[in-house]
């Protein structure tokens, strides 16, 4: 009984705080350009209308087009419920979830790209072979960073493993894995989701035939595989072992509204890369995660 | 006993089958069925742990027969038989007397004798018997991918397959000879501790590798899988590839391996798995990109084995014995998901008459269960939970990362196969998103795509088939458990385990919710959107108003970025004519991806080899006065020789 409301409300927590992270990053935008920018809750807003709304499908598409985003959601939700949080841990954690948790976000990413391929646009095709090959570095990456985590604490389930250190590792670490956050949630220096030019976009330009309720849940999914990734760095490399309850809760807010502002803050004063360097730069945070991994091995040999 | 009645069952089925099968399909499906079930069951008695042995007082070639049935062996006859028994029924439809009234007879001979064959590899435990096996088996095959004969490109492949098999067989052969002279018997089994036979490991992994398909001698692979009639790809792919798996796991079990085995096993899988794949991403032959998919996989089952070989040498740590469970699983996996990926490739080829993904395209609407079991099968191959590969390839995964938890000195190893392994499921899924995408989704490209069919049932069956499979060992994988711990029982007796790890039984229950989730989560969707009301309109493509299908995204596209970082590798051939002049007639842009290592490696060595020949042929002439002064030389130097007894 315990289990089931524990798990509730998690789910709740997740599914309900997600859409909040794209509000404040463009809070902070707005800020740092001096406008006031749509409200912090404007997310929720398009939730809801969307939902409402009909929908437009293409000639082309097969029911595969409406069944990816809603496979690309669980897919993410699953991922985001493996997470431990903070003081509360996981609900139920087991060797290997680490992993489960990569592969989740690949399915997401399977069926986010299958969808995009169902209309037969070459802007889709575009998006999603973007998407797809960025993804091999970036997935490298990840794992590099899994690898350094657990060569720090010996262990290889996120329970335990989300447990860093003061140190160079940690700042290596962080670097990486916001990189790493940036290009799977198509932020700039990857992409910008602000722009209407579907020719330099990866996200963005694969939903661009989805529209209400499957548009929705994509919105949903984003904002929330971007809480998860916010969640994740924040427990990688802040060191919270050795605070109390309230205060580790606290530590993993603010470490995630610093995350989100961040981000806002690289998209405010940084332009969208050329495509021929976004290699470069997820080979950049490869190293990153690398070292850290290095790191680590060093520190822990006696 | 009742295992040994089984299997002569099984054979007298098969050579009925032989027999009877030229002149009647429904004789030979019914004696292939029956057949293929009789070893069913007695590989499901075996692998329930009731291991068999005959020694028959029969002499084949001067050798008493010796015939063993044990766990690892009957992992292997249960994937003979159920990927068998499904390709039977498939080229029942696929390859009928009414298409092909030359071939389809000899189809049927053959078939049965590669059954009989690869049977008899199983269980044969004498070398000599061994050997005749694997060579009826390569002649089997060589038939089978050369049905199709009267096209050269099917003559090529067949040609190349025969020339590698036997390259594979000499090691062999050096293999077995080495071995029985050692020992002083052509009799097999389990020898350990004799550790002066550990040398004889790398003809093992020479012999074997080239049928396994590992990088780089995996050249062979990719023609005869592409070329061959699907059900012969589906069983070439599915399971001979694995007979070669199936004699270095025996080999490295039963003979004890030099130190450095694991290393380069280890080694040779994880580069397997990333350049297979690579080149996978890169082809537009649909059943091509399957066969170098195999390479892949097969590069991912050496990982697992090698990390175990390198966990058996460093004091038995646990972690090895995951990834064993890895590699074993990943065998019945990938032969389910691969098979039915070829038997889809076949339906395609079946129905629209091209394997090339860019004259294809919206097959979905034309035949849905093909693009559903596709796509299945694809999210299987691409390691995604719920399906079954995710459940092989993350027991592997436990195995490295455990490794390098423990910060041993195998993590040097394990830790870049890690990376490398996780590259190659990124860009495996790269790869199936095209395939699928390109070959099922969209607007067709060509008028023979519009006027595509859906399969018979015939063919329909044997996938479904294999999509239940897949779907049972992804989502109770702990079912299946007893019998991989058996296996690796066999494979290191110290590594019995009969109960299935924690994790993995909370594996399974997370893949059911996940498989339910989805299932809910489209279906609520689905309601809320028929609610909402659906409007059907073109494609909105950013408001342009005159789509056209070849503007579609192509294979060639997709894979143009990962393409590029490969280069270096895949060295694409482009040949560009622009539109010259102020009326431009034509222009044209041709891209082929050449098999870089056999074209740019084997070919260019093989023609020096034969330059070489030439020039000494020079020396045979035919001129008897020359021949005589040889023969002078040849005594003076001899006579040199005694007179100095060797010193110079």
């Amino acid at each position: 009984m315990i289990l089931l409301l524990d798990v509730i409300g998690r789910l709740a927590l997740w599914l309900v705080l997600a859409p909040l992270l794209p509000g404040i990053i463009n809070k902070a935008k707005a800020w740092v350009a001096g406008r006031r920018g749509p409200p912090v809750l404007q997310l929720y807003y398009d939730l809801a209308r969307l939902w409402r709304k009909g929908v437009v499908l293409s000639t082309l598409a097969s029911p595969g087009f409406v069944a990816g985003p809603a496979v690309a959601w669980v897919a993410v939700t699953g991922a985001a419920m493996l997470l431990p949080l903070g003081p509360a841990g996981t609900v139920f954690g087991f060797r290997g979830d680490v992993l489960l948790l990569i592969y989740l976000l690949a399915l997401a990413r399977f069926a986010t790209t299958w969808a995009a391929m169902e209309t037969g646009s070459a802007f889709e095709g575009m998006g999603a072979a973007r998407e797809v090959s960025y993804a091999v570095l970036a997935e490298a990456t990840l794992i590099a960073a899994v690898l350094s985590l657990s060569v720090q604490t010996g262990s290889i389930s996120l329970g335990t493993m989300l447990e860093p250190t003061v140190g160079p590792g940690a700042v290596l670490l962080a670097g990486g894995l916001f990189i790493v956050l940036l290009a799977e949630n198509c932020r700039v220096p990857f992409d910008d989701p602000n722009t209407h030019l579907e020719l330099t976009m990866i996200h963005e330009v694969m939903v661009l035939d989805h529209s209400g309720p499957p548009l929705a849940v994509i919105l949903h999914g984003a904002a929330l595989k971007l809480l998860l990734f916010a969640v994740l760095l924040t427990q990688a490399a802040l060191p919270m072992g050795d605070l109390g309850p309230v205060a580790a809760a606290g530590a993993l807010a603010a470490g995630v509204l610093g995350v989100t502002i961040g981000v806002g803050m690289v998209e405010s004063l940084m332009a969208r890369f050329a495509f021929r360097r976004v290699p470069l730069l997820l080979t950049i945070a490869f190293l990153l995660c690398v070292f850290a991994l290095l790191v680590a091995w060093r520190e822990g040999t006696p | 006993m009742t295992t040994g009645w089984m299997l002569a069952l099984a054979a007298a089925c098969g050579v009925a089958a032989i027999a009877a099968g030229p002149r009647s399909p429904r004789a030979w499906l019914g004696l292939n069925l029956g057949g293929t079930a009789a070893v069913l069951a007695a590989a499901v008695a075996v692998l329930g742990g009731a291991s068999w042995e005959w020694r028959g007082g029969i002499a084949i070639g001067g050798e008493p027969l010796h015939l063993r049935l044990d766990a690892l062996s009957a992992m292997f006859l249960a994937l003979v038989a159920v990927v068998a028994g499904a390709a039977t029924v498939y080229a029942a439809e696929y390859w009928p007397d009414r298409l092909y009234p030359d071939s389809a007879p000899r189809n049927r001979a053959w078939w049965s004798t590669l059954l009989l064959s690869l049977g008899w590899v199983l269980v044969s435990s004498n070398g000599l018997h061994f050997l005749i096996g694997w060579e009826l088996f390569t002649v089997s095959a060589y038939f089978l991918i050369t049905l199709d004969r009267a096209r050269p490109e099917v003559r090529r492949a067949g040609w190349l397959f025969l020339v590698a098999s036997h390259a594979g067989t000499a090691c062999l052969f050096a293999f077995f000879a080495t071995l029985a002279a050692r020992t002083g018997s052509w009799d097999l089994g389990p020898m350990r501790d004799r550790a002066e036979l550990a040398p004889l490991f790398w003809l093992v992994l020479a012999g074997f590798g080239v049928k396994a398909g590992i990088f780089p001698l995996h050249v062979w692979l990719p023609s005869a899988h592409a070329n061959a009639p699907s059900h012969v790809s589906a069983m070439m792919s599915g399971v001979a590839v694995k007979m070669g798996i199936y004699g270095l796991l025996r080999f490295s079990g039963w003979l004890p391996v030099p130190a450095a085995a694991g290393w380069v096993v280890l080694g040779v899988g994880a580069i397997s798995a990333l350049l297979g794949i690579a080149f996978a991403l890169a082809q537009d032959d649909l059943k091509r990109l399957l066969a170098y998919c195999t390479v892949e996989n097969v590069g991912i089952i050496l990982t697992g084995l090698g990390a175990a070989l390198l966990a058996a040498a460093q004091g038995d740590a646990p972690w090895g014995r995951l990834a064993l469970a890895g590699a074993l699983f990943h065998i019945w996996n990938h032969a389910a998901f691969k098979s039915l990926l070829f038997f889809s490739a076949g339906s395609v080829l079946h129905a629209t008459g091209t394997r090339e993904m860019s004259r294809l395209g919206g097959l979905w609407r034309v035949m849905p269960w093909t693009t559903a079991l596709f796509g299945l099968a694809a999210l299987a191959v691409a390691g995604l939970p719920p399906l079954n590969g995710f459940v092989s390839e993350w027991l592997v995964y436990l195995g490295l990362f455990s490794a390098v938890a423990e910060r041993g000195p195998a993590a040097w190893a394990t830790l870049p196969a890690a990376i490398m392994l996780a590259s190659a499921g990124a860009l495996a899924l790269a790869t199936f998103v095209k395939a699928a995408s390109v070959v099922f989704l969209g607007a067709p490209r060509s008028t023979a795509a519009v006027h595509a069919h859906e399969c018979g049932p015939g063919m329909r069956g044997p996938m479904v088939l294999l999509a239940v499979i897949c779907l049972g060992l992804g989502l109770v994988p702990a079912l299946f458990w007893p019998a991989l711990g058996r296996a690796a029982g066999v494979w290191h007796p110290a590594w019995v385990q009969a109960a299935a790890p924690a994790p993995l039984a909370t594996l399974g229950v997370v893949q059911l919710v996940l498989a339910v989730g989805a299932a809910a989560a489209t279906a609520w969707l689905w309601f809320q959107a028929r609610g909402n009301g659906v409007r059907r309109g073109p494609t909105w493509d950013c408001g342009y108003v005159a789509p056209a299908a070849r503007m579609q995204y192509t294979s060639g596209s997709f894979g143009g970025i990962v393409g590029g970082w490969f280069g270096w590798l895949l060295q694409p051939e482009r040949r560009l004519r622009r539109p010259r002049g102020p009326w431009p007639q034509e222009a044209s842009r041709v891209e082929r991806i050449p098999e870089t290592v056999l074209e740019r490696v084997f070919v260019p060595a093989g023609s020096r080899v034969l330059q070489t020949a030439a020039v000494m042929r020079r020396l045979q002439h035919g001129r008897l006065q020359f021949y005589v002064l040889y023969v002078v030389i040849g005594l003076a130097a001899l006579a040199a020789l005694a007179v100095t007894g060797g010193r110079p």
